[in-house]
Parts: C-alpha cells; sequence; structure tokens
C-alpha cells in the first residue's frame, strides 16, 4: 500500500499528496487525523504524524487548531507544479535509458507515445 | 523523558557474560524494538530492568528511580513473559483478576473487549490452554494494565497470522489512545517494523544498533546487476553482504549520500533492504567478523 | 496494601487450599474411626488398650502432609507469578507470612475442636484418638492450640525455606543439606554406641517438659522463617 522503497512518512505524505490530486481530498476539506491514518496504513502515529506535517510545512494542508488538518485552497495547484518539476527525473530518465537498452531511439519513442495515448 | 536509561549494565551468569556493559536510553511514550537472535539477552535485559534478576555491575533508572524491590516503579510496568509460569488450577480469569488490582491504570472494559477479540476460553485452566491461548492471556494482560511502561517479550508465540494482526491493530489503537512507553522483543521484525520508532539490537550481549527506526530502514541499499559491475561499485563501499548467481551478483550495503543515485547512474538496479533484512545482515555480518 | 494481592492468590486455588488438606484429614478419620468399631467390638479391654495405643498414632499427619507442599507450591509456583505481576519480593514476603499465619490459625482451631468433641464423646463413642494425640499434645485443649499452631506454622516456613534455597543453591543445596543430615544421624548414632551417658542424656533431652519443647518448636520455625526471609529477598526467577 505505501511506497516502500522511501522513508516511511514521506510515502504518507505521497499518498495524501495523491489523494489530493485524484480529488479525494477536495480543497478546503479535510484530511484523515493522525491517528486515523496510523491505523488504517497500520504504522506508528509518530510518522504518520510526521507525514501530515511535511505536508503542513510545504503549505499544502492547514492546521484549524482543535479540529485536524484541512486541504489548503490552491493545494493541487502547488502540487501538480512541484510533481511537473519531478516528472522528468522519475519517469522520463528510467523511460529513456530502458528505451536505450532495447535500442528504441527518441523519435520512436515519441511515436510510441503518441500511438499509445491515441488509444 | 527517558523511561529507561542504562548505564554499563551487566549480568554475568556463572560462565556466560548475558548482557555485556549495555548503556541504553528509551524514551518516554514510544515503542521500541528490541531486537537479536535467540539468547543475544533480550529476555535477560527485561528482567534486569523489571527486577526479576539482579544486575552484576552497572546502573538503571527506569521511570526515574531504580526498579529493583520498587513498588513505586513496578506498579507502573506491566512484563509479559514469553516463559511465564502460573500455578496449578489458575485460569485466566484469576491472573486478570488479579493483576486488576496490581495495576492502577487498569481497564477492566478493554480486559473484557480484549478476551472476545481473542475468543479466549477465560474459564479453562491455564495449564490446559495452547500456546497461542497462552500467548493472549498475556497480550491482555499488558494492554489492559496500561502501565506506562510495558514490556511484550515475543507475545507472538503460538499465533497465527490474524491474531497477530489482531494483537498488532489493539496494540496501536491503544497506544494511539493511551501513549505509553512500549519495548517489543520479536522475531517477527517486518510485521511490527512500521511500529517501531526506536530500535535496540543485541547481539551476544552488547549493544550492537540503538538507532531510530526510521533511519535503519534507509540504513541500507541493495544493488543488482551484472557480477563485475555490482564488484566495482561496491569496491568503495562498506559491504554487509553479497550474494551471487552465475555472472550477477546482489550487494546489500550501507547507503551513502547520493549512493543510490550514482549506483542508477552505474546501471544498476537499486532496491530498498527492509528493516528485517537489515536486522539479519547486521547480526551476520557481526558474527563473521567475531570468527575471523 | 499490594501485599494482599498474595492472600488472594493463594485462596484462588481453594482445592489446595483447603479442599486437599480436609479431604485428607476426613479420610484418615474415617479410617481410624473403622478401625475403633472394629476393634470396640472385641470387647472393653481391647479398646482400652487401643485407646492407650492410639496416643502414638500419626493419622493426623494427613492434614501436615498437605502443608507441607503448601510451603513448596508458594515459593515454586506462585512467586514466580508475583514477580511476574510486579509485585517486590518485600511484599510477596509480607503476604506469605499473612497466609501461612492464617493456615495455621484456621488449623490449629480445627485441631482444637475437634480434640474438644473427641473427648467430650469419648472418642466419638468409639473410643478412638485422632486429634488428641502425642503430636498434637494430649494434655489441655490450650496446649494443643498453642502447640498445633506452632508446629503448623514451623512446618510452612520450613517447606518455604527449603523450596527458596532450592531456588537459590539449586541441586547442590540438597546434596549438601542430605549430607549433613546424615553426618548428624551418624554422630548420634554413634554417640549412643561409643559414648557412655550419651544415650541417657539424649533421652533426657528428648523428654523433656511441654514447654521447652515448644520453644524448640518456635526456634526451629523462627529460624526457618529468617533464612527464608534472607533468601525470598535474593531469589532471582529464571
Amino acid at each position: 500500500m505505501l511506497d516502500e522503497s522511501k522513508p516511511l512518512f514521506i510515502a504518507v505524505a505521497e499518498q495524501i499528496e495523491d489523494g489530493i490530486l485524484d480529488g479525494t481530498y477536495p480543497e478546503g476539506t479535510p484530511v484523515p487525523s493522525t491517528n486515523e491514518l496510523a491505523a488504517f496504513l497500520r504504522i506508528n502515529p509518530a510518522t504518520a504524524g510526521k507525514g501530515l506535517n511535511r505536508l503542513a510545512d510545504a503549505g499544502v494542508l492547514v492546521k484549524r487548531r482543535g479540529v485536524g488538518m484541512f486541504v489548503t485552497v490552491g493545494a493541487t495547484g502547488l502540487l501538480r507544479r512541484r510533481r511537473r518539476d519531478d516528472f522528468a527525473r522519475t519517469y522520463i530518465v528510467p523511460l529513456l535509458r530502458e528505451a536505450a537498452q532495447l535500442g528504441i531511439d527518441p523519435d520512436e519513442l515519441t511515436e510510441m507515445i503518441t500511438k499509445e495515448a491515441s488509444r | 523523558m527517558t523511561a529507561i536509561e542504562t548505564r554499563n549494565l551487566t549480568k554475568q551468569f556463572r560462565d556466560v557474560v548475558a548482557i555485556d556493559d549495555a548503556s541504553l536510553s528509551f524514551a518516554e511514550n514510544r515503542v521500541h524494538g528490541l531486537l537479536g537472535r535467540n539468547g543475544a539477552g533480550k529476555t535477560t535485559l527485561m528482567k534486569l530492568l523489571t527486577g526479576q534478576i539482579f544486575a552484576s555491575s552497572g546502573e538503571m533508572r527506569v521511570l526515574g528511580q531504580n526498579p529493583v524491590e520498587n513498588p513505586q516503579v513496578l506498579a507502573r510496568t506491566c512484563f509479559i513473559q514469553e516463559s511465564q509460569k502460573y500455578p496449578d488450577g489458575f485460569r485466566p480469569l484469576d491472573v486478570l483478576r488479579i493483576a486488576e488490582s496490581l495495576y492502577p491504570a487498569w481497564d477492566q472494559d478493554l480486559a473484557r473487549e480484549l478476551i472476545a477479540d481473542f475468543r479466549l476460553p477465560e474459564k479453562r485452566v491455564i495449564k490446559k490452554l495452547s500456546r497461542g491461548q497462552l500467548s493472549a492471556v498475556g497480550i491482555i494482560l499488558g494492554l489492559a494494565s496500561r502501565a506506562p511502561l510495558t514490556f511484550f517479550d515475543e507475545p507472538y508465540l503460538g499465533l497465527d497470522a490474524v491474531v497477530r494482526r489482531l494483537f498488532f491493530d489493539r496494540l496501536l489503537a491503544d497506544f494511539t489512545d493511551h501513549p505509553r512507553t512500549v519495548i517489543l522483543s520479536t522475531h517477527h521484525i517486518d510485521e511490527v517494523a512500521n511500529l517501531l520508532e526506536h530500535v535496540v539490537l543485541l547481539d551476544e550481549g552488547r549493544v550492537a544498533i540503538s538507532e531510530e527506526a526510521e533511519t535503519l530502514q534507509n540504513a541500507a541499499i541493495e544493488v543488482s546487476g551484472r557480477r563485475d559491475e555490482v564488484m566495482a561499485f561496491a569496491a568503495g563501499a562498506d559491504v554487509l553482504h553479497v550474494q551471487e548467481i552465475g555472472s550477477l551478483a546482489t550487494a546489500t550495503l550501507h547507503a551513502e549520500p547520493g549512493g543510490a543515485e550514482r549506483a542508477r547512474a552505474a546501471g544498476l538496479q537499486v532496491a530498498p533492504v527492509s528493516l528485517q533484512n537489515y536486522i539479519v545482515h547486521r547480526t551476520t555480518a557481526a558474527a563473521t567478523a567475531a570468527a575471523r | 496494601m499490594r501485599s494482599r494481592n498474595v492472600i488472594d492468590m493463594h485462596l484462588v486455588n481453594r482445592m489446595q487450599a483447603f479442599g486437599w488438606p480436609l479431604l485428607a484429614v476426613t479420610f484418615a478419620l474415617a479410617i481410624i474411626l473403622a478401625a475403633g468399631a472394629i476393634v470396640g467390638s472385641q470387647g472393653p479391654e481391647a479398646r482400652a488398650e487401643m485407646y492407650e495405643g492410639l496416643q502414638w498414632n500419626g493419622a493426623i499427619f494427613a492434614l501436615f502432609g498437605p502443608l507441607i507442599g503448601y510451603g513448596f507450591t508458594s515459593m515454586g509456583q506462585y512467586f514466580p507469578l508475583a514477580l511476574g505481576l510486579g509485585l517486590t519480593r518485600r511484599e510477596f514476603a509480607t503476604g506469605l507470612s499473612v497466609v501461612f499465619l492464617g493456615n495455621a490459625v484456621v488449623y490449629s482451631a480445627l485441631i482444637t475442636l475437634g480434640k474438644t468433641i473427641e473427648k467430650a464423646t469419648e472418642g466419638f463413642g468409639l473410643g478412638i484418638r485422632f486429634f488428641d494425640v502425642f503430636y498434637t499434645s494430649t494434655g489441655a485443649p490450650w496446649q494443643t492450640l498453642v502447640q498445633t499452631f506452632l508446629l503448623i506454622l514451623t512446618v510452612l516456613f520450613l517447606g518455604a525455606a527449603i523450596t527458596a534455597a532450592f531456588l537459590r543453591f539449586g541441586q547442590a543445596f540438597l546434596w549438601i543439606s542430605g549430607a549433613v543430615l546424615a553426618l548428624i544421624g551418624v554422630g548420634i548414632l554413634s554417640g549412643v554406641l561409643f559414648l557412655d551417658g550419651f544415650g541417657r542424656g539424649l533421652l533426657d533431652l528428648l523428654t523433656m517438659g511441654w514447654g521447652p519443647w515448644m520453644v524448640v518448636i518456635a526456634v526451629i520455625g523462627a529460624l526457618s522463617a529468617a533464612i527464608w526471609l534472607v533468601l525470598v529477598r535474593r531469589t532471582q526467577v529464571s
């Protein structure tokens, strides 16, 4: 359920980010509490809290005292921008490397992508 | 605040040093893993900390005081021993009733819930319970005691995966609502890895690791690929373990900043190393080093 | 009072606390009654002879026997549980001393009551002696009360002390104490055989009055209790 190649709290944060991006947690609505998250993901509450705080520090979530954490208005745009920056490094670089190994040149690759996208 | 602090703690039995010069610190209100192979000294350490046995030398502070013969400390400490013996004729009911009046924070409703959850036949004589049911008695006692400091020594023995999961969930839920210091000793490291905040690894009585679980989970990487490439990459690194299959090899290395990126750049595959595997590598590496 | 839990522990297994001793004593009494009925049917002379002889009968040990075991069980089984549940050794010792005292009070009162009834009914109408015997004192009821109280308490502490010593020193303790007892036995025997006046002196010693004997029992009990208390504070549960 969680990406095991990363520190646990980062995986927690990314899962919440995914939820924000796919509309599970719309802007302005609450996200699960530390305890709910801990129980659901079967992780230590401290780790879950660390993941949420990371998002709060990044301005994706906002703390409302006594109520919990809410998705910041504008969080989706923020996340999209950040993920776009990472996109090349996390997806395109490995894609090109794998393609090179198989003898697929960039032009052919572009063609394949266009074809796949139009399906 | 620290729940437990030991300095140069040593326990020598007639011909073995079971705990060798252990200086440790366990922070309050966290879940600590006490790991190590059989005979590494985990149970001995817990027995020392609960005053069941006496130290040969060194010092310890448990909840701020010396635990030996100290009711103030022991009333707030619950030690669930894997090898706890119960008198003839005792039923789970009897043990829980006595525990109820011994632990000030005891939660009888929780105890009742857990008895139902674990389907414990509370009126059956303990001597006739299965290993798993016996473990359940300890788990119920340990959770319902709500003791500020709770030790679980191999709470999993004889439990199937479903009941282990149940214990894990109940522990997590209760820990969340009632934070306390939990020391968990178990062989099922992977199952509890996400629950642990701090890990102590004992190896032949000595403290091999005392570290944040998060640090340990990222302490090593596994690189694999063509044997010569893996070997070339591993040459300058701190190698924990190498496995070769024909012209392929997999090496477990201590992670260094940027190590994963360099490995990928060198055309190697990089995978994380689970806490369980890291612990196994660290214990066997220490064993081979000692044998040399 | 956390020590109270030690008493509670000992009351969990009612068969062990009361059942077995009472069953054993009832069974032994039944046998003596049956014997009395058979002998009594052979005429008053046989009956009088039996009454005389029965003062040495040890059927009452059917009660003391399980009580000796009680001291063993307490140290062997209840002590590890008490420690496991976070009681201190001092708390356990306090609680167990109360348990022992309670046992001694209950059973000495029971025996004294039995003796009073036995004497009043002339051996339950059969001319037998079960409670009114040498070991429980053939004197006045208060003497029986004191004697059985001291005897039971001593037996309990002795059992606990032996078990504590065994837990502390292991097998070696059994061998050494066995050897010491054998040496004492051989010493007394050779004294009787080879030393003039030793046997007479010993006999005088053994036939000393009731009072001094009570002192001896009390001293043995106190010594056992002291040894037990010293050992239990140092006992580790492996």
